[in-house]
């Protein structure tokens, strides 16, 4: 027993977690991934014969990738930008693949087959693909250990329950999903399209409306004209409040995909996102949003203005989808209606446990005044005698990687060594063994 | 210089030690004077292990016990162990070496060894990595201890067949729901969320269970040794969809539900409450009657006994006279020498209001208030006194259920206005009185009319309610009441809504006691 963590024994295992959006990977019993990057990769179709064989690039067959934050931001002409994931499952196994590789290689630099692998899944995969990553792991990788972990469930561990309501509002999607002793309930699971590329997309046509160009850094080679720069030496003068922009273009820019220029273009409105937005804390009102305080916010390419109402109303969408624009006619679930309607399809004698802990994390849930107003319309929604809680850990590390967190705090437990599926037990009773080792 | 430096800074010992002084110096300065191996150099052993001597000779001159209630801070100041005087600079460590912080260097480090193990709560005999002590290699892996499993019983083919066929199941369904059962340690509703519902039929976590505990009993009632009973569980299915379907229902209240269950609630309790007042009310009127009844009555008796001279009988049927009313002055008779006026003497217990009443009523009567005390006069004046006390709370009664009548009638006939309903009502009742309630007010009243069904005594619905109900009238029965004194007569007519055969009841009462 290793004395540091009660309960912990160190097997040296390591975790994956590759959400929608980011992958993270680490060594379990440590409190945050060693890796963090984003889960999109660049493809380059392989015609010039590969050329350049440069740090951060994957080969397979015909296809070089290009992965992790710094390789994914340099210009390529002709480099798709592709997702492994679709919907939380692996779909492009050879993307995936090189997202594994990279990992091992770049950010453990350690052998796999001398550590045990713990690896997060979406709670509704599907039986066959994990058959297959389970396959991938042992015979291409020879791994020594194996084990699948819902999301859901790790993250709920990262709060430090079994039983609960794992609200994850991520890129892609929002879930509901009821977690009981460990285990998900699929029945109950809730999902909505409304979470952050929806914000982002939301975003994106709140600037088509307000003509606002969005100019990803790397178009820009300044922010002032030649003449200006000659006139006033180096000073480059802040453009003033709504004048437009003022910026020279780098040269030589090779012919870039519309995939990766899109991509680009929604880094920037996610950090406009993140410093901006925010949510009202009860129904959208347009008399008291004009009365909010506006934030500045300056574009890459230094155009900036303030922004008011908007910055409320974008997130309503969130909670109140009835009125989005684009969407009229819809029937998508507002967040407070994702959870009440997951927790409303469990058995009735464990909805008190779901109410009494929902657990909030992912991306989204980041948002200003997000929890504040889920607590909100819970409380309104929730049967007065039930106990609500909301679980919202502060940190937006611990919100933004809860499920790596659990999947750390979960390998590295002591009694959980007897849980892994062993490489002889993989020989013995091939790739089925993941669905009865981890149901 | 040494020395006095030394208990404000002993930490420089470690300085001398490595630069210049001989161990003897040392031993010399931290007064360890070892006795026999004085040349050889110091260890880390006489400097850990010198306590061991100093605190003999220490507790050797540490003659004065601390005196009681002293502070042991105080005390400690006063008598160090060694009689110094205490130092100038705070310092924590007085005591020198005596009390190392950690015991550094006692044992040898215990090795960390990355080593591999094997787990016996596994059954593949998979082989780990770990760090652990040297020492403990090759011992038990702790932490398969707690490798626990749920017992789920397993039956054979025949048994099956025997015993456990149900209709509503099959083979194959039964095995799979003890599959899950197994794999899920008896978590049932986690098999229900994984149960092959598209496989067999759907079926809800009270089937599963009924299903699994209706098997392990009949299991158990087949293997068990004869001679001794098993353990049967019961699951009563029944119950358990009851019970969730009540909370089912409880659970998709909605909130104007919730909150009309409230009120009803709120409204439960305010009814309750003036029944309560009304029952106290009606029960304190029923003593005063009763009381007039006593008093009126006694009198009736004495007067019979003087004239008839036939006390006997009617002592023993005097019935005790309620606390409540008159005045009940103290008996004289064992205090021994007294004053005769003393007797006079109102007790206590009578309250200023009612003192003042009597005064009053005694100058309306022209009655001296304190009369000369002859034996007759003190009991007549007490008697007059305890007669006037009764009277007054008759009255005070009286006015108390006129009004209540008055209010009630107001209330009737604002009722009769609204809802023209009277038609199983007492004809003779509220065809006079003004309406001042309004038929809005009325209206507003409506809500509270349907919840009011136990019937409070201040609601217009109470008061169909009494009046149609023919048999009511008990507790209107002590509106109703008469009452006399040889003094002052009080009368009251017939108050409340009670039937014509009661009212000439009453009125029977009231001819019967008023002589």
């Amino acid at each position: 027993m290793s004395g540091g963590v009660y309960g912990g024994d160190e097997v040296g295992a390591l975790v994956f977690d590759i959400g929608s959006f980011s992958a993270r990977a680490g060594y379990a019993g440590e409190d945050c991934p060693k890796a963090d990057f984003p889960t999109s990769l660049g493809v380059l179709a392989e015609e010039d014969g590969g050329a350049e064989l440069a740090g951060e690039q994957e080969k397979a067959a015909g296809r070089t990738f290009y992965l992790d934050t710094n390789a994914l931001h340099v210009a390529r002409a002709g480099m798709e930008l592709i997702s492994p994931l679709k919907n939380g499952m692996i779909e492009d196994w050879e993307a995936f693949q090189a997202i594994v590789d990279h990992t091992y290689c770049k950010h453990i630099k350690s052998e796999p087959s001398l550590h045990p692998v713990l690896m997060s899944e979406a709670p509704w995969n599907t039986r066959a693909k994990r058959e297959k990553l389970t396959e991938l792991m042992f015979e291409h990788y020879n791994i020594p250990a194996f084990f699948l972990c819902k999301t859901a469930v790790l993250t709920a561990f990262a709060n430090g329950r079994a039983t609960g309501l794992v609200l994850d509002s991520g890129a892609t999607h929002t879930t509901a999903i009821p977690v009981h002793d460990g285990y998900v309930l699929q029945q109950g699971i809730v999902k909505s399209p409304l979470a952050g590329d929806f914000i982002t997309m939301q975003c994106r046509e709140l600037f088509q409306e307000m003509t606002i160009d969005i100019t990803p850094p790397y178009m820009i080679a300044a922010k002032v004209t030649p003449q200006a720069h000659s006139r006033l030496g180096c000073l480059a003068e802040p453009v003033r409040e709504g004048m437009p922009p003022n910026w020279t273009k780098k040269d030589r820019l090779p012919p870039v995909t519309k995939s990766w220029h899109t991509y680009m273009c929604n880094e920037v409105i996610q950090d406009f996102q993140a410093s901006v937005l925010q949510v009202s804390d009860s129904p959208y009102d347009e008399q008291v949003a004009a009365q909010m305080p506006t934030v500045h916010y300056e574009m890459p390419s230094g155009y900036s203005t303030d922004y008011g109402a908007e910055r409320l109303r974008i997130p309503e969408g969130l909670f109140d989808p009835s009125n989005v624009k684009g969407l009229s006619g819809n029937t998508m679930l507002g967040v407070g209606h994702v959870v009440t309607t997951s927790i409303g399809m469990c058995d009735i004698d464990i909805r008190p446990g779901l109410y009494g802990s929902v657990i909030v994390t992912g991306g989204n849930t980041l948002l200003q005044g997000f929890t504040e107003r889920l607590n909100r319309e819970l409380s309104q929604k929730a049967p007065p005698s039930m106990r609500l809680k909301l679980i919202a850990s502060n940190s937006s590390m611990e919100r933004r990687f809860s499920p790596w967190i659990g999947g750390s705090i979960l390998a590295s437990l002591g009694t959980f060594q007897q849980m892994w599926i062993s490489k002889q037990e993989y020989e013995e009773g091939g790739k089925q063994s993941v669905e009865r080792k981890c149901p | 210089t040494l020395t006095t430096m030394l208990p404000a800074a002993p930490g420089i010992i470690h300085l001398f030690q490595c630069t210049m002084a001989t161990g003897a110096d040392v031993r010399d300065i931290l007064e360890l004077g070892g006795g026999d191996n004085d040349a050889g150099p110091i260890s880390k052993k006489d400097l850990i292990n010198s306590d061991k001597k100093k605190s003999k000779k220490s507790t050797e001159t540490l003659t004065f016990k601390r005196p009681e209630g002293m502070h042991r801070e105080v005390y400690a100041l006063l008598y160090s162990d060694k009689k110094d005087a205490p130092p100038l600079l705070p310092s924590d460590t007085t005591q020198g070496y005596r009390t190392v912080k950690a015991k550094l260097g006692c044992k040898r480090v215990r090795p960390w060894k990355w080593m591999p193990f094997t787990n016996p709560a596994r059954k593949d005999g998979a082989i780990f990595h770990h760090w652990r002590r040297m020492a403990e290699e090759g011992k038990d892996y702790p932490f398969a201890r707690f490798n626990k499993t749920v017992q789920v019983p397993v039956y054979s083919e025949q048994e099956y067949l025997m015993y456990l066929h149900d209709d509503g199941w099959t083979k194959a369904e039964t095995d799979h729901l003890f599959d899950l059962c197994k794999s899920f340690d008896l978590r049932f509703i986690v098999i229900h969320d994984r149960y092959d519902h598209q496989q067999f039929r759907k079926r809800s976590v009270e089937d599963l269970k009924e299903r699994y505990y209706n098997i392990c009993a009949k299991l158990s009632k087949i293997r068990a040794v004869s001679g001794c009973e098993p353990k049967i569980y019961i699951f009563d299915a029944g119950h358990e969809r009851r019970r969730k379907e009540q909370l089912e229902r409880l659970f998709n209240r909605t909130p104007e539900q919730v909150a009309e269950e409230e009120y009803l609630i709120q409204e439960l309790r305010k009814i309750e409450n003036r029944k309560k007042e009304r029952e106290k009310k009606a029960q304190d009127l029923q003593k005063l009657i009763t009381a007039a009844d006593t008093t009126t009555e006694m009198r009736r008796a004495e007067r019979k006994a003087t004239k008839k001279k036939l006390p006997q009988k009617r002592e023993t049927e005097k019935p005790t006279v309620p606390e409540t009313a008159g005045i009940k002055f103290p008996d004289f008779k064992s205090a021994g020498v007294t004053l005769r006026s003393q007797r006079m003497k109102l007790p206590s217990s009578v309250g200023q209001k009612k003192i003042k009443a009597i005064e009053q009523m005694l100058m309306e009567l022209g009655v001296d208030l304190s009369p000369m005390p002859t034996e007759e006069i003190v009991q007549r004046f007490n008697e007059l006194r305890s007669d006037l006390v009764l009277v007054y709370e008759l009255k005070q009664a009286h006015s108390n259920c006129e009004y209540e009548q008055q209010m009630l009638r107001h209330r009737y006939e604002a009722l009769l206005k609204a809802g023209g309903d009277g038609t199983h009502l007492d004809e003779g009742f509220g065809t006079e009185g003004q309406d001042i309630i309004k038929a809005e007010d009325v209206k507003g009243e409506a809500k509270e009319q349907v919840i009011d069904v136990v019937g409070a005594p201040l609601t217009p619905n109470s008061v169909t309610k009494f009046c149609a109900d023919s048999t009511m009238g008990g507790t209107f029965e002590a509106l109703t009441f008469v009452c006399c004194s040889t003094e002052v007569i009080a009368s009251l007519g017939p108050l409340g809504f009670s039937n014509a055969a009661e009212t000439h009841q009453n009125f029977t009462r009231f001819s019967k006691i008023s002589i």
